[in-house]
C-alpha cells in the first residue's frame, strides 16, 4: 500500500479544509485515497485528470486526525498513472520543457530584455548558458527512461470544467450527500 | 561556516529577474557574495517531477546539490518550490547510504558526485538564523511605513516542519518579524497561511480554479487594506501578480496589489530603488506604489 493510507478512516476532514475542493466540486481527496485503497483501478477515469489537480499544499495533511501523508499518497498515485501512460497534456508540455532545456520555464525573449535593463547576464548562468550542463542533463534523464517516458506517454484530456462538471455529476451528488451524513 | 552558492531555479531567472538581482544585491550589502551556480538546472519541481518519476527528480536534484557542493558552498535558494525539492533530496540522500549510491551511479556518468557534506538553505530561514531579526534592523537604512500582507507559502512551512527547525510552531511568526526589521508592519489576515494555489502543478492543469484560490487570498488581504503581497517563493509570486492580470481579464475586476519577494522589500529598506531591484517589472502596475516609495513612503 502506498504511503501508509491504511491508516484512513475516511473521516473526510482532509477533503473539508481542501483550497482544491472547495473551488472544483470534482476535487475529493478524500475519496481518491478510498479509491486507491479498494484498488479501484477501473475507476481510474475518476481519479485521472482530477488527481493532478492537487496544490500539494499539505493542508489536508495538517488536519488528518490519522498522521496520513496524504501528499506522499497524491504524488504516488500520480507516479503510477505517468508510468501506465497517462499525463495531462499540459504537464507533458512542462516533461518535454525539461528534456528540451533543463528547465520546466525556460527563458524568453521578455525575460532576456528585463535581465538586461536589470544588469544582469541575457543568460542567467545555468544550464541555459552551459551546453555541457544540458548535456550532462539529457544524459540523466535517458538513463532514468524519463525521456522515454515522457515522449511515449498518450495524453490525457484535459476536461474542460463543463464537462467534468457533467461527468462528475452523479458521483459528487453522492459525495456530498455522504459528507452530510 | 561554508560560503553560499545562489541556486537560481526556473521562475526567478526567467520570468522575475528582479529577484535575482535583489538577492545579490541585498546580500553584498551584507558582507556576503553569492557564488554563481553554473550549468545548475530546473530543481526539478517537486509537485511534477517527482510525482511523474520519482528517480529522475532525485536524480536531477542532488546534481543541482553536487554542483554547489564542488564548490565547497552551502545552496541558497530563494524559490519555496526548490527548497522543498532540494532539501527533501538531501535528507533522503543523507539518510539513506543505498540510494546514495545509486544516484551517484548515475551521476559519476557526468562527473559529479552527491557527497552530502553541505546543507540545502532557503533565504528567509538563513537570514532568519544566520543574520538574524536585529542584523537586519541594523544594516536597514530606510524605515519602510508599509502594511505588508506576508504571504510563508507551504513550501516554505514544511520543509522547515519536517527538518524539525523549531521555527514551526503554532504561532508561526519567522517570517513576519524579518517583515517588521525592515519597519513595515506585518498586517494580519484572514486565512494567511493558505496556499497560493499554483503549486503542484495545478496551475498548469486547472487554472481556472487554481486563480480562484488566489482571488480568495487577495480578497482577504484587500479588506485589511495592505500596501503590498511580500512573499518567498518567484512562483507564488508569479501567481500572485500575472494572476491579478488573469484575474482582471476574466472577470473585469480591478486587482492592482503591489507583489514583492522579500529580498525586494529588504532592497528597499537599504536604500535601492525600486528600478533597480525590478519592482517596475512586475504584470500588475506597481506605478502607484513606486511614487509613493519615492514620496517618502519610507522614512530616511
Ligand atoms: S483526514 Fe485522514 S483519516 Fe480522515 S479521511 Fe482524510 S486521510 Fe482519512
Ligand atoms: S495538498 Fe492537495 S489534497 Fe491536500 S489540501 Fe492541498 S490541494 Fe487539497
Amino acid at each position: 500500500m502506498i504511503s501508509n493510507i491504511e491508516r484512513c478512516y475516511q473521516c473526510g476532514q482532509c477533503t473539508s479544509v481542501c483550497p482544491m475542493g472547495e473551488q472544483e466540486q470534482t476535487y475529493r481527496i478524500r475519496r481518491f485515497l478510498q479509491m486507491e485503497k479498494l484498488g479501484l483501478e477501473t475507476e481510474e477515469s475518476m481519479v485521472v485528470p482530477f488527481i493532478f489537480y492537487c496544490t500539494t499544499c499539505y493542508k489536508c495533511q495538517d488536519n488528518c486526525p490519522q498522521g496520513v501523508n496524504l501528499v506522499d499518497a497524491v504524488l504516488a498515485i500520480r507516479e503510477k498513472a505517468v508510468h501506465k501512460g497517462k499525463m495531462l497534456e499540459a504537464h507533458k508540455k512542462v516533461g518535454q520543457m525539461l528534456i528540451n532545456y533543463g528547465h520546466a520555464v525556460p527563458t524568453n525573449t521578455d525575460a532576456m530584455e528585463k535581465r538586461g535593463l536589470l544588469g544582469l547576464e541575457e543568460r542567467p548562468p545555468t544550464v541555459q548558458a552551459s551546453i555541457e550542463g544540458l548535456s550532462e542533463i539529457k544524459t540523466l534523464m535517458r538513463l532514468t527512461g524519463f525521456d522515454k517516458l515522457v515522449a511515449e506517454s498518450e495524453v490525457e484530456e484535459q476536461l474542460t470544467e463543463n464537462a467534468a462538471m457533467v461527468q462528475q455529476a452523479d458521483f459528487t451528488q453522492q459525495q456530498v450527500a455522504e459528507e452530510k451524513a | 561556516m561554508s560560503n553560499l552558492s545562489l541556486f537560481l531555479g526556473c521562475v526567478a531567472p526567467n520570468r522575475y529577474p528582479g529577484i535575482e538581482a535583489a538577492t545579490k544585491k541585498t546580500f553584498s550589502k551584507l558582507g556576503i557574495e553569492l557564488d554563481d551556480l553554473e550549468g545548475a538546472s530546473c530543481c526539478p519541481a517537486p509537485g511534477v517531477f517527482r510525482s511523474f518519476d520519482k528517480t529522475t527528480w532525485l536524480t536531477l536534484a542532488s546534481r543541482n546539490i553536487a554542483l554547489s557542493e564542488e564548490m565547497d558552498d552551502d545552496l541558497l535558494t530563494i524559490c519555496n518550490g526548490c527548497y522543498s525539492t532540494l532539501k527533501e533530496a538531501e535528507t533522503e540522500l543523507k539518510k539513506d547510504s543505498g540510494l546514495k549510491k545509486e544516484v551517484n551511479e548515475k551521476l559519476f556518468e557526468t562527473g559529479h558526485e552527491f557527497r552530502g557534506q553541505h546543507d540545502v538553505r532557503h533565504v528567509i530561514e538563513y537570514l532568519y538564523q544566520n543574520i538574524g531579526v536585529d542584523g537586519i534592523r541594523e544594516i536597514v537604512s530606510n524605515q519602510l511605513d508599509l502594511r505588508v500582507a506576508v504571504h510563508y507559502g507551504c513550501h516554505l512551512v514544511q520543509p522547515l516542519k519536517e527538518a524539525g527547525s523549531g521555527l514551526v510552531t503554532n504561532d508561526i511568526t519567522f517570517f513576519d518579524e524579518l517583515v517588521e526589521a525592515t519597519g513595515a508592519k506585518s498586517i494580519d489576515y484572514e486565512d494567511k497561511m493558505m496556499c497560493c494555489g499554483a503549486g503542484g502543478g495545478a496551475r498548469a492543469a486547472v487554472q481556472d480554479a487554481t486563480l480562484r484560490i488566489t482571488e480568495k487570498k487577495l480578497q482577504n488581504m484587500i479588506e485589511e487594506q495592505v500596501d503590498c503581497i511580500v512573499n518567498a517563493c518567484p512562483f507564488c509570486h508569479l501567481q500572485f501578480d500575472s494572476g491579478q492580470q488573469d484575474i482582471n481579464k476574466n472577470s473585469g475586476t480591478n486587482y492592482e496589489i503591489p507583489v514583492l519577494h522579500y529580498t525586494q522589500l529588504l532592497g528597499l529598506a537599504m536604500g535601492f530603488s525600486p528600478e533597480e531591484l525590478g519592482i517596475n517589472l512586475n504584470s500588475t502596475n506597481t506605478a502607484v506604489f513606486i511614487q509613493r516609495i519615492k514620496e517618502g513612503f519610507v522614512t530616511a
